[in-house]
């Protein structure tokens, strides 16, 4: 965010650092030829994640097909004291699998196999290189499936969503990659393979776990993951409604949950974000201030009961139209709109950058107000689209990066974004991940305190900091010594320099 | 409460401190790092007989004054507490607003949210809502070193840095001093309804459960007791249970899933009834006696849940053998249970722990309450995990002094 030192889309990165020889050589000898890429204009296309502003070109991609061979790749870089990125579909929207120059780059695409279903116990385990929402197509059938659904769940890998902990609209009833994973094998930066969690409950020790989902690629290089599934819920029902303004749609949210209504998702588009799904899905959606498209599931007479309420509560609360789809297909168009939000605001403006902030639920008001406010005042349009429920806030800053100054304004609005929502005592993401993107904003949201007791954790699991470093961390750490209190230079503060 | 007789001794012959406020704690641990005092964290003392005696204790920081509600956002449906918050009292609290934190463990009167969370405690809701770490969203703390720090926030939904507090859940104050914890918070159900199996053999508890999950019923609890097949000499195991399944939520959804559930069990021949108020009551009475009585014995058991009769045969019969007034609560959803009782012959008990483990090489056997002489012919955690080279890094890293109730710990950490 916010780094006129870093190049714009169109340019690509400094040329790629080689690789020493032998290396390449021992690398050649693990994964074969084919799956060590070195040529510089093959490495390009791992040069950024989904966060395309950034760019850095890795000195050598490296694409292991097992868990022996992702332990023998760490050796060899940690022999020749490399760094190693990971990196899975390469989705990721905060650079988390933004290259480091002179590093390896670990690519987990290859490692796709499903490798064992255990639907009476409720797992399945799988290696990282899955996508998302293959896991639910091997166990629908059966009736079960996978629950955090990012929006990019048909393309991103279930490695990238361990290391992000990503989320997705229906985490607001049933959590967070998190809250589903059950456990990993791990590849240490020591180069060997640990076993964490597994199928059973509450394996004695640390919940190491917890800690690692989550960690952005800092702990380990996770090569295997035991999923929970579940059932799949007996009823759903959908509703969008239309309001005349984020506000009133705003306090439909807060009493569907003041009812004790838990939504399996509820989300809020504002009327540019409207516009943009319209464009892009052709979905008939009318021109309106607000939108809510909410999901309730469960057992079918509540999820009945549910959906009654939570549709009287909208025409209460101002709904100036309701639409409860007809048929699936109907209700697939709908969330098709609302998933596919990001892509479509291409139809409003050449360039835009995603924001990911989350505020106390409450707050959602005025701070949509100061969002308006910001964007009044830069002259730059901003789309609201986001997971009403939770709070989970994702302004979409357009602009046009040919008109001078444009890229740098639209990356200080977002910052400022980042800013409000930590002042309403939220968070600078929800479920993007700090990455490098946000790693500067960390200093601003959490004490250097914090951040060192963060950093503590980091150096039991990797004391070399040889997995993503200058990731999640504002500031460069080294294990052993103890940096002084970090003090944020005057540009980091106006948003206008990054220490990424 | 189960006792300990070695640490309660060490435990009173400590210096005992009990801070007002959070600074004052902070205080206490600062002065300790500078004399090299080893500390003891002490919340409701429910489960002090948790891990092994540690190694030795100077100082111990009891959390009882610590019992301010820091911030309650009904709207935000999250809560904000004081270490020393105990649990019946939150909730009295939060049905004014309607909501609840869905954590129900025993001792809900004396247990405190820190000690909670430090023993990672739960209760039957665990069916439906998961455990401390699907609840907990926040954490400060203070380091062994004095320093305070921060985890996680006050919104559920935050990927921002490593998630200190689910590092903390479990931890049994080896890792850092909880301080304040984040919750978020669950509407109260409008009404809840218990249908009774009372009598299946282990594979009867385990069809059931499978019945429910191809039904699509979400029960908010499940719980199996032993059936009382005991006669004049006391209670003895003859491999059948009692099971209770509760759905909470709204009428109309409680009052659906009750009555599939009937039609079902009517169907498959399990004999099942749905209970009134007043005996729904009395059977989760008996569970929470079950999980509450004194105890000088008491294990966790942890399987896949479709190993249940493994469990059974394997562990809950030799244990029931060897103990007196034994009893047992399983849930059988989640593959965990605890069987509680009075140790006659060591012997005989740790052998029956040795045979049980064995029994469930996946899973583990963990002693949460024994007297020395048992503790002394089995390890109180059982086998090393695979990852414990890195427990004991974070351990190292966190508490380099050794000075947070040292060998309390899985493995001596």
């Amino acid at each position: 965010m916010s780094a006129p030192s870093l190049v714009s889309p169109a340019a690509p990165a400094a040329a790629p650092i080689p690789p020493p020889p032998t290396v390449v050589d021992r690398l050649i000898a693990v994964v074969g030829d084919r799956n060590v890429i070195r040529d510089p204009v093959d490495l390009r296309t791992y040069e950024c994640d989904g966060l395309t502003s950034f760019r850095a070109a890795p000195s050598v991609v490296v694409l292991p097909a097992s868990t022996e061979e992702v332990a023998a790749v760490v050796k060899i870089a940690v022999e020749a004291g490399m760094p190693i990125v990971p990196r899975g579909a390469g989705t990721g929207l905060s650079g988390g699998a933004l290259p480091i120059p002179g590093c390896v780059l670990l690519g987990l695409s290859r490692m796709k196999r499903i490798l064992e279903i255990d639907l009476d116990n409720g797992w399945i385990r799988v290696q990282p290189g899955v996508i998302n929402l293959d896991v639910s197509k091997e166990i629908s059938a059966a009736g079960y499936y996978y629950a955090p659904d990012p929006s990019s769940q048909s393309v991103c890998t279930i490695g990238g969503n361990v290391a992000e902990n990503s989320g997705g609209a229906h985490c607001l009833k049933y959590g967070f990659t998190v809250n589903h994973v059950r456990g990993v094998r791990m590849v240490t930066s020591a180069g060997e393979v640990v076993d964490i969690g597994g199928p059973v409950l509450d394996p004695p020790g640390y919940d190491l776990l917890g800690v690692v989902v989550g960690s952005e690629g800092t702990l380990g290089i996770v090569t295997e993951v035991v999923l929970r599934i579940l059932r799949k819920p007996e009823a759903t029902r959908t509703f969008f409604a239309t309001f005349p303004s984020t506000d009133e749609a705003g306090v439909c949210v807060s009493e569907i949950i003041g009812a004790g209504i838990i939504p399996a998702a509820i989300e809020m588009m504002d009327r540019l974000a409207i516009k943009a799904a319209v464009a892009a899905t052709g979905v008939d959606w009318p021109d309106v201030g607000a939108a809510l498209l909410m999901d309730v599931d469960g057992n079918a007479a509540e999820a009945e009961h549910t959906s009654a309420v939570a549709l009287a509560i909208a025409r209460r609360t101002g709904a100036l139209e309701v639409r409860v789809p007809k048929d699936d297909d109907e209700r697939t168009l709908m969330w098709k709109g609302r998933k596919s939000a990001f892509g479509a605001m291409g139809h409003l403006a050449p360039n835009y950058i995603v924001q990911d902030g989350v505020i106390p639920r409450k707050d959602v008001g005025p701070v949509l107000a100061e969002i308006a406010r910001l964007s009044q005042e830069r002259g730059l349009r901003v789309a609201n689209v986001f997971h009403a429920g939770d709070g989970n806030l994702h302004p979409l800053v357009l602009y046009d990066a040919k008109v001078p100054g444009q890229e740098h304004a639209a990356e200080e609005l977002g910052g400022e974004i980042l800013r409000l929502c930590i002042r309403y005592g939220g968070s600078i993401t929800g479920e993007h991940g700090v990455g490098a993107d946000k790693a500067p904003y960390m200093a601003e949201m959490f004490t250097e305190a914090d951040l060192d007791t963060m950093a503590k954790v980091r150096c039991a699991f990797d004391p070399g900091t040889t997995f993503n470093p200058s990731k999640v961390f504002p500031t460069p750490r080294l294990c052993g010594d103890r940096p002084g209190p970090y003090r944020p230079h005057a540009t980091e503060l106006a948003g206008v320099a990054d220490r990424g | 409460m189960s006792a300990s007789a070695a640490s309660l001794e060490d435990l009173a012959a400590a210096r005992q401190e009990r801070p007002a406020t959070l600074a004052e704690a902070a205080e206490v641990l600062r002065r300790a790092d500078r004399n090299g005092e080893r500390l003891f964290f002490l919340g409701g003392g429910t489960e002090l007989s948790l891990g092994a005696p540690p190694d030795g204790v100077d100082v111990v920081l009891g959390t009882e004054r610590l019992e301010r509600i820091v911030e309650h956002a009904p709207l935000d449906q999250i809560v904000t507490v004081e270490a020393g918050v105990r649990l019946a009292s939150l909730e009295d609290l939060l049905a004014a607003s309607g909501q609840m934190l869905a954590l129900d463990p025993p001792w809900a009167s004396r247990a405190t949210l820190g000690g909670l969370v430090a023993t990672n405690a739960f209760g039957p809701r665990r069916t439906r809502y998961g455990s401390i770490r699907d609840l907990i969203i926040g954490i400060s703390i203070v380091r062994a070193d004095g320093t305070e720090a921060r985890g996680g926030g006050k919104v559920v939904k935050n990927v921002a840095g490593f998630d200190l507090p689910k590092l903390m859940i479990g931890s049994l104050g080896t890792l850092g001093f909880i301080a304040t914890v984040t919750f978020r918070l669950h509407p109260r159900p409008e009404t809840e309804r218990t249908v009774r199996f009372p009598d299946l053999d282990a594979d009867g508890v385990r069809r059931v459960v499978l019945a429910l999950r191809q039904a699509q019923l979400e029960p908010g609890a499940v719980a199996a007791l032993v059936h009382e097949g005991g006669d004049d000499l006391g209670v003895r195991f003859d491999g059948r249970f009692e099971l209770g399944v509760r759905f909470e939520g709204f009428e109309a959804g409680v009052r659906q899933q009750g009555m599939k559930l009937l039609e079902l069990a009517t169907r498959q021949g399990w004999g099942a009834e749905s209970l009134g108020a007043e005996t729904a009551r009395s059977f989760w009475a008996r569970h929470d006696d079950a999980r509450e009585s004194p105890a000088g014995f008491r294990v966790k058991l942890a399987a896949q849940p479709m190993d249940l009769e493994r469990v059974a045969n394997a562990a809950v019969g030799s244990l029931f053998t060897a103990l007196e007034v034994p009893r047992c609560v399983c849930y059988p959803t989640l593959g965990l249970a605890f069987v509680a009782g009075e140790v006659r012959v060591p012997g005989q008990v740790a052998a029956a722990v040795t045979a049980a483990r064995e029994a469930l090489p996946q899973g583990s056997v963990v002693l949460q309450a024994a007297p020395p002489e048992v503790r002394g012919a089995v390890d109180v955690w059982g086998p090393r995990p695979p990852a414990f080279a890195l427990m004991g890094q974070l351990k190292q890293r966190l508490d380099p002094g050794r000075r947070l109730a040292p060998g309390r710990f899985v493995g001596g950490l």
